[in-house]
C-alpha cells in the first residue's frame, strides 16, 4: 500500500530562538558566496605569499649562521623588530592583494542586494539597518583580518618559537597591540571604502572598476601632483599613502612621507564618516518599483 | 473581533507624488483582499503595514504594536514582495534557508523548515536548482515559501498571482485559502477582481491612494452592478442580432461597432445577460465569432465608482 503523505502545513508551537548576533547570517552568507566565486580560493592562497616570505625571514634570522651564504648584505632586513612587521603591513603587494580580495568579495555586498531588490526581504526580518550594515562590513573585516591580523600574530608567535625566548616582547611589549591596532584600522577603512562604493551602484562591475580605480588613481594623482609641486602633502590624496603613513605611526616607525601622520588618520576617518553618511542614505526603506 | 492591522490617517508621499492618502482601516483575522488598479497605492499600503516604509503621517500597528522600526514584530509577519528579490545564483532551498536564519532559526531548524515550506508550495523537486533557472511561476512560489516558512501569524502577499498560468494560480489560491485556518491573517493584493474573489469575500477597494470601499464582495458587486456593463459581440449578422437584443429586457443601450461586424450594448444585469446570450445565439442561428467585455477590468470598475 502506498504511503499517504500529508502535504499540509503544520503550525509550529516552539519558541523562536533570540539571535544574539543578528548580523551573523548576513556575514556568513557573504563569506560563503565569496568562496563560491571562480578563482577566489586561489587568490586568497596567493595573498598569503608575502606572509610565507616573512615567515621564512624569521626562520632565517634565527639561523643566520646556517644561511650566511644566502643572506650576505641582508642582515639589516632580517632584524626582527617592529620595523619588520611594519614592512609586512605596509607592503605595496599586501595592500594590492587586499584590494584584489575586496574586488571579489566586497564589490557586490550591497550592489547585488540593491540589484535584486533583496533589501525588502532583509528588512522584513527581525534585522535592523545597523545589523545589516555591520553584517556586510564583517565580511570585509573577515578577509582583511585574515590577511593582516592572522599572519601578523602568527609571525610574532613563530618568532617567539624559533628564538625560544620572549626577548622581542620584553623589548617591544606594545608590538601585539600595534598588530591589532593596524589590523583594525585597515579593516575599518577597507570596510568603509568597499561598502561606500558598493552602495553607489546596482551594478557589481561598476563597483569593481570603482574599487580598483579609486585606489590606483588616488595614488597616481599623488604621484603627478608630487612630481609637479614637490609637496609631500599631496600624499593625503592617496589611500595607499595614508594607510602606509598611519601604519608606520602605529608601529612606531618613521613615516614614509614628510607630513604628520595625524593628517592621514584624519583623512581616513573622513572617508569612514562619508561612508556612514552615504550608506545611511542609500540603504534605507524600500521604495516602490513601478 | 480584534483588528490585526490597524491604520489611522495613514499617508505617504513620494516627493510631490501622493502614494497613499489618509487611510484609516482595520483588518481582522482571515483573508482580506486589497483590490486596486496599477498605481492605486496597494504596494505602498502593503509596505507601510509590513514595516518596509515609514509613513509620512499617520500610524500603523500590527498585533497592537507599531510596525515601523520594530524588528521583533517581523517574527510574526511574513512578507512576499511583488518584485523578484532573489540572488539568482543560489538554489531555492538556500534562498529560503538563508532568510530563515535571519529570523533566528538555527541552521538545522532553518534547513528543515525550508524543506517543509518548499514542499508546501510544491517546489520540493526543484529545491536544489539555481533560481536563475526557475520559471515565473516557480519564482513566485519560492517567494511565497520564504514568506510563510517561519510560520507567521500575519501573511502579506503583494500581487502573488502576477504572471502565473491558470494552473499555477489555482495552486497559489489554494495555498492562500489554506493558510488562515488556525486563526491567522492574510492580506493579499491584486488588480484582478476574479482573483481576489476566488480567495476571499472580504475586500478593500483602493484607488488613487484612497480607500473607495470596504466590506463584503457582494456589497462591492452591487456597487459595480449599479453601473451599466459594456458587452461587445462580433458575429456574422450584427443587424439581426441588434434586432433581437433590443426586444430583450436588461439591455440599456445598443450601438454598432466601427468595423460593422460588432454589436456593442450596455446592461445593468451583466450575469443575467451573459447566461441568456448562448440561448439567443442558438435559437436564432447567429454565428458568433467573439464576445468581449471591454470594461471587464478593474480600471473601469473604479471609473464607475469614482463617477468618471
Amino acid at each position: 500500500m502506498a504511503t499517504v503523505r500529508d502535504k499540509g502545513y503544520h503550525h509550529w508551537d516552539g519558541r523562536l530562538e533570540e539571535l544574539r548576533f543578528p548580523w551573523w547570517p548576513v556575514t556568513r552568507n557573504g563569506i560563503r558566496l565569496s568562496f563560491q566565486r571562480k578563482y577566489f580560493k586561489f587568490l586568497v592562497a596567493f595573498s598569503y605569499l608575502p606572509a610565507f616570505f616573512f615567515l621564512a625571514g624569521i626562520y632565517i634570522s634565527e639561523r643566520l649562521e646556517d644561511f650566511r651564504f644566502m643572506v650576505r648584505g641582508s642582515e639589516t632586513f632580517l632584524a626582527i623588530d617592529p620595523k619588520y612587521f611594519n614592512t609586512y603591513f605596509t607592503a605595496d603587494f599586501v595592500l594590492f592583494m587586499l584590494i584584489m580580495i575586496l574586488v571579489f568579495a566586497g564589490a557586490g555586498l550591497i550592489a547585488d542586494d540593491m540589484k535584486h531588490n533583496a533589501l525588502q526581504l532583509y528588512f522584513s526580518r527581525p534585522l535592523r539597518k545597523r545589523d545589516y550594515l555591520f553584517g556586510k562590513a564583517a565580511v570585509v573585516f573577515f578577509f582583511v583580518l585574515a590577511l593582516t591580523f592572522v599572519p601578523g600574530m602568527i609571525l610574532l608567535f613563530m618568532k617567539l618559537v624559533f628564538s625560544g625566548s620572549f626577548a622581542l616582547l620584553v623589548q617591544y611589549p606594545w608590538l601585539p597591540l600595534s598588530i591589532v591596532a593596524c589590523s583594525v584600522l585597515y579593516a575599518v577603512v577597507f570596510a568603509s571604502y568597499t561598502l561606500l562604493l558598493s552602495a553607489l551602484s546596482r551594478n557589481r562591475r561598476y563597483v569593481t572598476i570603482l574599487i580598483f580605480a579609486v585606489y590606483l588613481f588616488s595614488d597616481i594623482l599623488f604621484g603627478i601632483f608630487y612630481g609637479t609641486f614637490r609637496n609631500p602633502h599631496f600624499g593625503l590624496l592617496s589611500l595607499k599613502a595614508n594607510l602606509q603613513q598611519a601604519g608606520a605611526a602605529i608601529f612606531g616607525q618613521s613615516t614614509p612621507f614628510a607630513f604628520p601622520w595625524l593628517l592621514s588618520l584624519l583623512v581616513l576617518a573622513g572617508l569612514c564618516i562619508v561612508a556612514v553618511a552615504v550608506l545611511s542614505r542609500r540603504v534605507r526603506e524600500v521604495e516602490i518599483v513601478r | 473581533m480584534t483588528a490585526v492591522i490597524c491604520t489611522k490617517s495613514l499617508s505617504r508621499w513620494y516627493g510631490n507624488v501622493l502614494g497613499l492618502n489618509d487611510v484609516s482601516l482595520d483588518i481582522e483575522p482571515g483573508i482580506t483582499g486589497l483590490l486596486g488598479p496599477n498605481g492605486a497605492g496597494k504596494s505602498t499600503f502593503m509596505k507601510l503595514v509590513s514595516g518596509q516604509m515609514k509613513p509620512s503621517s499617520g500610524r500603523t500597528s500590527v498585533f497592537g504594536e507599531r510596525v515601523w522600526n520594530n524588528p521583533p514584530i517581523f517574527r510574526r509577519l511574513g512578507f512576499c514582495p511583488e518584485q523578484d528579490a532573489f540572488h539568482e545564483g543560489v538554489t531555492g532551498w538556500e534562498f529560503v534557508k538563508g532568510l530563515l536564519e535571519l529570523q533566528g532559526f538555527s541552521s538545522r531548524e532553518a534547513a528543515d523548515r525550508a524543506v517543509r515550506a518548499l514542499e508546501f508550495v510544491e517546489m520540493i523537486s526543484d529545491k536544489d536548482r539555481r533560481i536563475r533557472s526557475y520559471s515565473r511561476g516557480m519564482r513566485q512560489r519560492v517567494k511565497i515559501a520564504q514568506s510563510l516558512a517561519h510560520d507567521p501569524d500575519l501573511l502579506i502577499l503583494d500581487e502573488p498571482l502576477n504572471g502565473l498560468d491558470p494552473l499555477g494560480k489555482r495552486k497559489i489560491i489554494r495555498l492562500i485559502k489554506d493558510f488562515p485556518k488556525a486563526g491567522r491573517t492574510v492580506l493579499v493584493s491584486s488588480h484582478v477582481l476574479p482573483e481576489i474573489e476566488a480567495m476571499t469575500s472580504r475586500i478593500v477597494l483602493i484607488h488613487q491612494g484612497r480607500i473607495l470601499a470596504e466590506g463584503d464582495i457582494h456589497y462591492i458587486r452591487d456597487l459595480i452592478e449599479a453601473h451599466p456593463h459594456v458587452i461587445s459581440v462580433e458575429c456574422s449578422d450584427p443587424r439581426r442580432l441588434a434586432g433581437i437584443l433590443v426586444r430583450e429586457e436588461d439591455i440599456a443601450r445598443l450601438q454598432f461597432g466601427a468595423d460593422g461586424r460588432t454589436v456593442v450594448f450596455e446592461t445593468h444585469a451583466r450575469d443575467k445577460v451573459f447566461s441568456r446570450l448562448p440561448r439567443l445565439f442558438v435559437e436564432n442561428g447567429i454565428a458568433v465569432e467573439s464576445i468581449t467585455s471591454p470594461d471587464d477590468n478593474l480600471q473601469s470598475v473604479f471609473d464607475y465608482l469614482v463617477g468618471k
